[in-house]
């Protein structure tokens, strides 16, 4: 059963170590894993993960503090006119669109297809804190 | 070759938790949470005892256990000081001063 | 606001106000029966124009209220009570504080709690209303309210949302109880249920939880339902969180006490018949 400990946690100790000790009355061995090894994972709680169930939410590409600019096909904003780059999208995608393109389905209605995986690519770029990074990241299935 | 000596927390600022044989874990400083499995966790417990590079949480950890590794123990030991590190659970001890005034902890208590 | 309503759903109250008098009347007949909450509210909601000319013209609900998340898109009038449903379960997900808050559904039975977590469209909200009338005590679909102090399951029973297919299997229930049909929503077509009578009477009642439950309702797949590891359902529920961070280290205590405590096992099932006898199998013991 899990207790919560302040200070030394509840490792393999044996009985009769003397409490917050550390040495064990007999030795267990501690495999100290290969050099390539996954020992330590920070949990990165998506508060968006669990909300996006609750939200109905859109994406403007690209967001409205970059209005103006070009979408290349990686997704990088460039200026307008860039050759082979996109206009921006005429309207936000809703996030059923987005997730229905992440899983190779139809382009959204009235987005030329190639210009749909610019977006989409856009889309994979945003950072927290930018117009749209939460409806992205709700959109994500964890592990 | 030793490598850097690292930091902890002292024991007080961690929240631990045993879950079938990996540790959750709580940062109080960072508010983060972690799980981890084992040697990590038995090596933030060896730095509990002050700031130490590889080689010497090596020999703290072989007094009470018997270490097993596939490679050099110094060389594990690094790669997971490492992760450790990354998370923000361990940090490099400041050349200057051995106890990193500005890595204060949360109940004000100098580190080692 | 224009229209108001308000609504104690377990222990948390809502204020609703409306520019438009359709979703708060469509509130008060589905959440018939329900208490007012007594004293200030936790939480409003606001569903207003999302422009000012939008409130006649081709309307626009925007969800606003206490709380509020840029990014989110208007519902058009016609799926006002969606908008309602949506604007509370905003208000929980950024502003729930007293529980630690878990996006699962809920039963009781015997005063033991079981939660059933998962993804959205896993199927536990169908199977939790479906348990519910099934001498099961129905304590929620959407949130689980884990007391932090207690370690008790909280009840939080809204009206359930089910999509066309699991309509069907709700032919039998007092039709009062059903919402109107909403077509084109970006839920696709849904309809809401009130909880059972028994499950509103005893909405302050916490229950203690006994076992967590990953169901997976897939019509391909086979029947099976296996143990799964208490570090595993640590961070799948920390996934299920939309609070477990702002709790700090209440949080985390709450949240390790769970998982080392209560046993979880992952079920699947075919057919929501089955996945009622999965629940009822694997439940205790």
């Amino acid at each position: 059963m899990g207790i919560v400990r302040d200070g030394m946690s509840e490792l393999k100790q044996e009985e009769g170590a003397s409490a917050g000790g550390f040495v064990p009355s007999r030795r267990t061995v501690l495999a100290l894993g290969a050099v390539a090894a996954s020992t330590v994972v920070t949990v990165r709680p998506a508060f968006a993960q669990a909300a996006g169930s609750v939200l109905n939410c859109e994406i403007p590409v690209p967001s409205p503090d970059k209005v103006g600019n070009y979408i290349a096909s990686d997704g990088t904003l460039v200026p307008p006119g860039t050759p082979g780059a996109f206009a921006p999208a005429p309207r936000p995608l809703t996030g059923e669109e987005v997730r229905a393109m992440m899983n190779h389905g139809p382009t959204p209605s009235g987005i030329d297809p190639e210009a749909g995986q610019a977006y989409l690519n856009y889309i994979r770029r945003l950072q927290a804190g930018t117009s749209g990074f939460t409806c992205f990241a709700s959109l994500q299935m964890p592990r | 070759m030793a490598g850097p000596r690292y930091v902890a927390d002292p024991p007080g600022a961690i929240a631990s938790v045993d879950l079938e044989g990996l540790t959750a874990l709580f940062h109080a400083r960072s508010g983060t949470t972690h799980i981890l499995a084992p040697p990590a966790p038995q090596i933030l417990q060896a730095l509990a005892a002050g700031p130490a590079d590889a080689d010497e949480i090596a020999a703290r950890l072989a007094a009470g256990f018997d270490l097993a590794a596939e490679e050099d123990p110094a060389a594990a030991i690094s790669a997971r000081l490492a992760e450790l590190e990354a998370a923000g659970l361990v940090w490099r001890e400041s050349p200057s001063s051995p106890t990193s005034g500005a890595k204060a902890t949360a109940c004000g208590q100098p580190s080692g | 606001m224009k229209h108001r309503f308000e609504l104690r759903v377990g222990p948390v109250g809502f204020r609703i106000g409306s520019a438009w008098r359709g979703p708060v009347e469509a509130l008060r007949r589905l959440y018939a029966g329900y208490p007012q909450p007594e004293g200030v509210c936790d939480f409003t909601v606001r569903l207003e124009p999302e422009r000012p000319w939008r409130r006649a013209l081709r309307p626009s609900v925007a969800l606003r209220g206490d709380y509020m998340l840029p990014g989110a898109a208007p519902l058009a009038l016609a799926h006002g009570l969606l908008a309602a449903e949506m604007g509370m379960n905003l208000q929980m997900a950024l502003g729930q504080r007293r529980f630690l808050l878990l996006h699962a559904a809920a039963v009781e039975r015997e005063g033991k709690a079981v939660l059933l977590t998962g993804h959205s469209g896993a199927g536990k909200s169908t199977l939790a209303a479906l348990l519910g009338e099934r001498g099961w005590r129905f304590m929620g679909d959407e949130f689980a309210l884990l007391d932090p102090e207690s370690g008790l399951l909280h009840p939080f029973p809204r009206a359930v949302s089910l999509k066309n297919e699991s309509l069907a299997l709700f032919g039998g229930v007092d039709p009062a109880r059903l919402g109107p049909v909403m077509d084109g929503t970006p839920k696709g077509t849904i309809r809401h249920l009130r909880p059972p009578a028994g499950a509103v009477a005893r909405m302050l009642e916490p229950a203690q939880p006994v076992r967590i439950l990953f169901p997976r309702f897939d019509p391909d797949a086979a029947r099976d339902a296996r143990e799964v590891g208490a570090a595993e359902v640590f961070v799948r529920l920390t996934q299920a969180s939309t609070n477990y961070v702002a709790l700090g280290r209440r949080g985390f205590v709450a949240l390790t006490r769970l998982v080392s405590s209560v046993p979880a096992r992952a079920i699947d099932y075919a057919t929501s018949e089955e996945g009622v006898r999965l629940v009822e199998e694997h439940w205790r013991g």
